[in-house]
């Protein structure tokens, strides 16, 4: 800068900026002062910032945030909930609503990433995500919806219009459908550190019990139990979602993969997995089924 | 409604997390479009019309929509509550108000309630029916196998009762009681066949049989236009009305289940089973749902006793909130409605505003509160009780200066008179102790006996234990009533009463200084502290005032001015209007900073929801993982360590997102709702 301006204005630019520049010369600071230690550095990219933090959550702020995200996991296990995301990307700026629309309906067989979407063992544990809400799983007040939504509320809704077969297949979950609006003990125990906590302390109570009492061989035989009952819950749950599955897959006519990298074919965790299932191995079918 | 679009994104976001995605972009169409019917919304959202079916099903379920069929055309025409919407995010507050105030159970089944939306009431009870079948069955399965377990080793035997707490409905009967118990305190109402109109078209509805019915010749003149707009009001009010038949009717079945309980409990049996008898059965055909205005009444009520907290004490606290509750009993909403409630307010001046009598807080205090803490001494000459029993009959705007003073003398004048003789200097309350409150301690003896029962283990020095618990109650409402942010009047003799619109403007205020403090420092809230009492202040004079040097007071002016909590104006000398010579006027309009407040709050709740989402995509892999069969619900033994590490970090960052979103919420609600 200072060296094209001793050039004065021949560089193709106007006359006027040419005093400008004569003084922006001199009065550069090391122009002026010839002591002065320039510090070359660049400045910082992040300098030191004081982040305001919030105060700690209160014994009731915490117990209604507990009680709201109960009650979302609630919601997402309730069959009217839509699992399916078919959003891709949620940063992109959009105008319109046809630029909006075209964010949604991304996951298609088309878009399926060929990598994870090989078929896995542990691709039996997951549940494929509901595209449409299961209206026939549960009754509805009627009277209050308006009368061109009484067929889907029935589940009778199909695309090609209802026919005999689909309609005698929706009477057997509408009996069911009662139970699912009470079925969300799952999420509570998941969700309430308190319960699972007393859980685990009354599992450790027991176990000091045991040990006082019994010798060490009877003590494993306990534990044994105990995993048999787990595994056997187990087994009643994997059961159930697979039906599920199954119900889901008949009825949904879109098919929307959500394969995401699951660290399923990591052969280094492969053998991790094996050393940490050692104590799981008594439970029995459920030997290599963990990474 | 019209909603602006931080809270039609907020909505949306909302939705999206409880009910789903498809929900979501429905709801979102109808904000930003308006009253769509279902062919416009599968073009807007180009989806297919099944899917949109399922979207508004799950929406009307929800409570979420509004519709009208016009008898004329045969498709419905929806419309969004963006208000509803907008209540998702209290849920947790709700639910928690709801388990402090009425218990566990009480809260399991709003919960239900919340989850499944509008309800039938026997589909609710056979829903629960099957759940308390199913825990027996398991708990029956569980005895069975501790017997076995207890032959073979007798360790899990005593251990298995607090393991497995039944479920916290216990039976049907239980059910019903506590569906009773929230529909008389009106946190659940009815749904009926105008709930679903949206409020115009109510209103359209009733101004055209209004019309039809009594002017069939038009409106002539001002007093028809007054009878119009009266019976229009009175119409709404109907259709407003219905959805509180439930309650009608259980009022109707032998009085309120309150009173009953408190007979019940005189006798000494106060127990549960007893009232579920007592019980009338619902109507199995009735829908339910929960009213989230009434939730409002009472979560303002928390509101203010919070405030009450802050600003001068607990055990005060504790009163006011007593006094609230009590006041709030039949107060249907926070803010009336200004067409329906135009008739109500002309009623309620003639028959007298609510109030609450010390008497009944007393009744309804609990005897384990020591209401002789948080009471200041003073000697008693230093104490002007006519000031501080003074009797305001009138809320503040509407005074009338003749009768106050009336009643000021024939309140205060003559007990104090009769008190200054015989009592001593040391006790500071007894000149408080107005001879009615005396009267009442001694005719209601079971509140009596037991508050010393309870003082002879606690209080230590035997001079307080002669401080009877109405003088101390009297305290209390005395400090309140005479708190610079008017939390209670003193509208009668031993008559008490709150008057909202006043408190509430104060805790707004409270709310937007903080705000100031936070963002400006201590120096900006002065200044605006300053302005506000000066009015409209000049540029040149400001310094002078305030006190400060004058570059560093406009670097402050300007970082307020650009926060939205001052602004200037500009007044020309003369017709030039040179910028040298005209005036600069610095100001704060506190409504303005309000709605400035109000909007940056909802985006901030947008913010947190999204940086929420953005996380959720960071650590995909990991949620991927927990939501496999296998794993969901023993997380901690079946992921690896780094997964579980992440896993509940995210966890952590979810939690906190959420609670900074409830305590934006806060602010909102106290801005916008109460």
């Amino acid at each position: 800068m200072s060296g094209r301006g001793g050039r004065g204005g021949r560089g193709g630019r106007g006359p006027p900026g040419n005093g400008r520049r004569a003084v922006a010369q001199n009065s550069v600071p090391w122009a002026m002062d010839s002591d002065i230690v320039l510090d070359g550095k660049p400045s910082e990219q992040f300098p030191p910032y004081n982040v305001p933090k919030a105060p700690l959550l209160s014994k009731k702020e915490d117990k209604q945030v507990s009680y709201f995200l109960l009650f979302r996991e609630q919601c997402q296990d309730s069959p009217l909930y839509t699992q399916a995301r078919s959003r891709m990307q949620a940063s992109a700026r959009t105008y319109g609503q046809e630029q909006l629309n075209k964010r949604y309906g991304q996951t298609t067989k088309a878009t399926v990433d060929p990598f994870t979407a090989v078929p896995m063992y542990s691709h039996k544990f997951k549940t494929v995500p509901r595209t449409l809400p299961d209206l026939g799983a549960r009754p509805f007040a009627k009277e209050f919806f308006p009368p061109e939504l009484h067929a889907t509320l029935e589940g009778d809704d199909e695309p090609g219009g209802g026919g005999p077969a689909a309609k005698r297949r929706r009477v057997g979950p509408k009996t069911l459908g009662l139970s699912s609006i009470t079925s969300y003990k799952t999420a509570e125990e998941l969700f309430l550190p308190g319960a699972q906590g007393a859980h685990a302390q009354q599992q450790g109570a027991n176990l000091d019990k045991a040990l006082e009492l019994l010798s060490t061989v009877e003590k494993r035989n306990a534990d044994g139990d105990e995993e048999a009952f787990l595994s056997g819950e187990d087994d009643d749950d994997w059961v159930k979602g697979n039906g599920e599955d199954d119900e889901d897959g008949v009825a949904d006519e879109d098919d929307v993969y959500e394969d995401e990298s699951g660290d399923d074919y990591n052969a280094e965790a492969y053998f991790d997995g094996n050393q940490d299932d050692e104590d799981y191995d008594e439970g029995g079918d459920e030997g290599g089924d963990y990474f | 409604m019209l909603v602006t679009k931080p809270v039609a994104e907020l909505c949306a976001l909302l939705i999206d997390e409880l009910h789903g995605e498809l929900p979501s972009r429905i709801f979102a169409i109808l904000l930003s479009k308006g009253r769509s019917n279902l062919t416009q919304l599968a073009q807007y959202t180009a989806m297919t019309p099944r899917q949109v079916r399922h979207g508004l099903a799950v929406l009307q379920q929800h409570n979420l929509l509004f519709y009208h069929v016009d008898p004329s055309a045969e498709f419905a025409s929806y419309e969004a509550n963006a208000d509803h919407a907008y209540n998702l995010v209290r849920t947790g507050k709700i639910l928690e108000m709801v388990d402090t105030s009425f218990g566990p159970a009480a809260k399991d089944v709003m919960q239900s309630l919340l989850l499944s939306g509008q309800t039938r009431i026997s589909d609710l009870v056979a829903a629960y029916r099957e759940k308390i079948e199913q825990a027996n069955q398991t708990a029956a399965i569980i005895g069975d196998d501790d017997d076995f377990g207890a032959e073979t080793n007798g360790v899990n035997g005593d251990s298995q009762p607090a393991k497995k707490p039944g479920p916290l409905v216990k039976s049907t009967a239980h059910l019903n009681t506590l569906i009773c118990r929230l529909v008389e305190a009106e946190l659940i109402d009815v749904v009926h066949s105008k709930s679903f109109e949206s409020p115009e078209d109510v209103l359209k509805t009733v101004e055209k049989e209004v019309m039809d019915k009594h002017f069939p010749a038009g409106v002539k003149g001002n007093k028809a236009k007054i009878e119009l707009q009266e019976r229009i009001a009175e119409g709404l009010r109907k259709v407003r009305g219905e959805s509180k038949s439930l309650k009608r009717k259980l009022e109707q079945n032998g009085g309120s289940a309150a009173k009953r309980r408190k007979l019940v409990a005189g006798l000494g049996g106060a127990n549960g089973v007893q009232d579920e008898d007592m019980d009338p059965a619902l109507d199995p055909r009735q829908v339910i749902r929960i009213n989230y205005e009434k939730c409002l009444v009472d979560l303002r009520n928390r509101r203010l006793a919070q405030y009450a907290t802050d600003m001068i004490g607990e055990t005060t606290a504790y009163v006011y909130g007593v006094l609230l509750k009590l006041l709030t009993k039949d107060l249907p909403r926070c803010r009336a409605n200004p067409v329906m409630d135009a008739g109500d307010e002309k009623d309620e001046s003639e028959k007298g505003t609510v109030c609450v009598t010390t008497e009944q807080i007393l009744d309804n205090l609990k005897t384990s509160v020591d209401l002789s803490l948080g009471i200041g001494k003073a000697e008693r000459r230093q104490v002007s009780s006519t000031a501080a029993e003074k009797i305001e009959l009138y809320p503040p705007k509407k005074r009338v200066l003749i009768e106050e003073a009336e009643v000021d003398g024939e309140a205060s004048a003559d007990e104090d008179e009769g008190d200054n003789e015989s009592s001593e200097e040391s006790e500071y309350d007894s000149d408080y102790k107005a001879p009615a409150t005396n009267g009442a301690n001694g005719t209601n003896g079971v509140n009596g006996t037991n508050g010393t029962k309870v003082k002879f283990d606690e209080s230590a020095a035997p001079k307080e234990r002669r401080l009877d618990r109405p003088g101390q109650l009297r305290q209390h409402l005395l400090i309140l009533s005479e708190s610079t942010q008017r939390f209670v009047r003193h509208c009668g003799p031993d008559e008490w009463t709150v008057d909202f619109v006043p408190v509430m403007n104060s805790l707004r205020e409270v709310e937007l200084d903080s705000v100031i403090e936070r963002t400006c420092g201590r120096q900006g809230l002065r200044l605006v502290r300053i302005l506000r009492a000066k009015g409209k202040l000049d540029e040149k004079a400001l310094p002078n005032v305030a006190l400060m040097r004058k570059p560093e007071l406009q670097q402050k002016m300007l970082e307020m001015q650009t926060a939205g909590f001052v602004s200037v104006q500009e007044v020309p000398r003369d017709l030039k209007a040179d910028v040298k010579k005209s005036f600069f006027l610095w100001f704060c309009d506190v409504d303005r900073s309000l709605s400035r407040l109000l909007d940056t709050s909802y985006t901030t709740m947008v913010h947190c929801i999204q940086v929420l989402e953005a996380l959720r995509q960071k650590e995909r892999d990991v949620l991927e993982t927990t939501k496999r069969t296998d794993v969901r619900g023993r997380e901690k033994d079946t992921m690896r360590k780094s997964y579980y590490e992440r896993y509940s970090r995210f966890l952590e960052c979810e939690r906190t997102l959420f609670a900074q979103v409830m305590r934006v919420d806060d602010l909102v609600s106290v801005l916008r709702d109460f």
